[in-house]
């Protein structure tokens, strides 16, 4: 049997409703579910009970496949010096860490810890709202010449959120789908999309070209303005976004600007991810220069007065500086 | 042979556009080229002789009945559109060289090898399906995957749709599913949910047919498709007895009755 197709309704079954398509690897439907029972096995509520210890079959059973070793008492403990698996108690549900314990204090294993926390991204349009650091103080940042950073909130040359996604007839930059002619078809050209607000602001046609810009570089792309894109509004002030679909670029049957070409160089500090999802941009109406202009040729906007992302004994991480010679050429 | 036919659910589509890559792949169809369009994400724009699924983007500025969502008052439709094999099908009546042929599964049929592309068919059909193309002239549209019945697979469409929006089975039971599905729908509050072309007079029913949210022009369908050759005896009759009336009247006039 498929049993991804299974379509059994979840009133013709239980609330776990484990006959509704598959989940995968082991059709469990809720990570670290022996934490939805007490110590001794039995579930803290009725309601909402997914697993519990089964004392008769000595086995946990329940409504949803036990994430826990399935033959292991509330009432095991190690003995002292016992390793791996076998350390892990009967009533240590978190079967993944180490000690089995969920972690809201996290002493070791990830750089920013121990507690988590809001850090407004790297360029934002608001100040840190929860309090005086505004950006992750363990960030790791890119000082390089085609690197420059937006003011750390309120940058007057850079007002709107851009934010860039993939679209389902793309893979990742589009290096594998843009040369294929069935995928290329369906999504053609590089776009933006903007809502009817932000168009009315900045005199964007549908359809039309537009020129996004950012400190890093400036590319163009075609205009879509759909009520899709919603107008934000963070502590009373509006708040425009611009969506950005990141497939394009130099080589292939459809080509177009990289948005790739706007981001900043700056990584979160345990998987040094760089922030591509939220940054801070302009938008005007037009397309851009014939030659394409990238920040290591020169300042795109004139410098504007930093403001503080860091409280004054912070210092974030610095990435590798590289030599002037292996920046890119154009 | 029964008769085979799409449902086609847009309540379910989800616009991943799967079903027109994989009729494209299946059929080795070539590119549309490589337009934008600004149609939300439809860059196809409709059916033609290389897009025999198409993906329609509907957006709206009102909600769906029962729809709770961050967006307010809007939804996105999604319609795979694909030519219905009309039970009585316009093209087909038209076609003089007999290259349009009905199957034993009641789905219609272009033979390539025979069709002269007098294109007859294409404004025979008043879906706007069938079109010529350019390089070679001929007249091409979907084919039910007749290929793929013959060696009893599922359609290249409705087998890689991943949410069940595209479904192939026989008429009979489609229809009835159709139905319970349309009721399940006005049960939890979708009440402007229907079936297009189970019952399309002016074909005489539609072997794909599509449960829609909208007035049919929302997604760019036909609101009564009619076939043009069921007007065929009606313009004969006119032309009889204008023919009668012009004779009377010269002979009228030559002997000034």
């Amino acid at each position: 049997m498929n049993q991804t197709a299974r379509r059994k309704p979840g009133r013709e079954q239980d609330w776990v409703a484990k006959e509704w398509a598959w989940a995968w690897p082991d059709n469990r439907r809720i990570l670290y579910n022996r934490a939805s029972a007490d110590p001794d096995g039995k579930p803290w509520s009725e309601r909402k009970k997914l697993v519990w210890w089964d004392a008769e079959k000595k086995q946990w059973t329940g409504a949803d496949t036990p994430d826990f070793i399935k033959d292991r008492p509330p009432s095991y403990r190690p003995a002292p010096g016992t390793t791996g698996v076998d350390a892990l108690a009967g009533d240590d549900p978190f079967i993944m860490e180490a000690d089995g314990k969920g972690w809201l204090f996290a002493p070791s294993g990830i750089i920013d810890g121990p507690l988590p926390t809001h850090y407004e991204p790297q360029e934002s349009v608001v100040e840190n709202f929860l309090y005086g650091q505004q950006c992750n103080p363990k960030r790791l940042e890119y000082s390089r010449p085609d690197n420059p950073y937006h003011r750390a909130f309120a940058d007057p040359r850079f007002p709107f959120v851009l934010t860039t996604y993939r679209l389902t007839e793309h893979h990742t930059a589009g290096g594998m789908t843009r040369v294929l002619s069935w995928l290329s078809e369906l999504m053609p050209q590089m776009f933006c999309e903007v809502s009817p607000d932000l168009a009315a602001l900045r005199g964007l046609r549908h359809g039309g070209w537009a020129t996004i810009t950012t400190a890093r570089g400036e590319i163009e792309a075609r205009v879509v303005v759909t009520r899709r894109m919603p107008v934000l509004r963070v502590r009373g002030q509006v708040v425009h976004q611009i969506g950005l679909p990141y497939h394009w670029s130099l080589v292939g049957l459809v080509q177009g600007d990289a948005a790739n070409d706007l981001t900043a160089f700056v990584g979160d500090p345990n998987v040094h991810i760089q922030e591509s999802k939220a940054f801070t941009g302009d938008i005007q109406p037009g397309r851009r220069s014939r030659k394409r202009r990238a920040a290591y040729r020169g300042e795109l906007r004139a410098s504007v007065p930093e403001l503080p992302r860091d409280l004054p004994q912070v210092e974030p991480l610095q990435g590798r500086v590289p030599k002037q010679h292996e920046l890119a050429k154009e | 042979m029964s008769k085979k036919g799409f449902f086609t659910d847009t309540t379910l589509c989800i616009g991943c556009k799967a079903c027109e890559v994989a009729c494209k792949q299946w059929n080795q169809l070539p590119d549309d080229g490589f337009k934008f369009t600004g149609l939300s994400y439809d860059n196809s724009e409709h059916l033609g002789s290389s897009t025999w699924r198409h993906v329609a983007f509907v957006e709206r500025p009102m909600a769906l009945g029962m729809q709770v969502s961050g967006a307010g008052n809007f939804s996105w439709l999604m319609m795979s559109d694909v030519c219905k094999h009309c039970a009585r099908a316009g093209c087909l009546e038209s076609c003089p060289t007999g290259a349009l042929v009905r199957t034993e599964y009641d789905s219609v049929y272009v033979q390539p090898d025979v069709c002269n592309g007098c294109g007859y068919c294409v404004s025979a059909c008043p879906f706007g399906v069938i079109d010529r193309r350019e390089d070679d002239g001929r007249a091409w549209k979907c084919t039910l995957c007749y290929d793929r019945l013959k060696a009893d697979m599922t359609p290249a469409c409705a087998k890689h749709c991943p949410t069940a929006s595209i479904q192939f089975g026989d008429l009979v039971e489609l229809r009835v599913r159709a139905q319970q599905r349309v009721e399940e729908l006005h049960r939890r509050g979708t009440t402007e949910a229907y079936l297009y072309g189970a019952d399309q007079p002016g074909t005489e029913g539609l072997n794909a047919f599509f449960l829609l949210v909208d007035k049919p022009e929302a997604y760019n369908l036909p609101p009564d498709p009619v076939v043009p050759t069921r007007k065929v005896r009606r313009s004969w009759v006119s032309l009889a007895g204008a023919a009668v009336a012009m004779a009377a009247l010269a002979v009228a006039a030559v002997t000034g009755v």
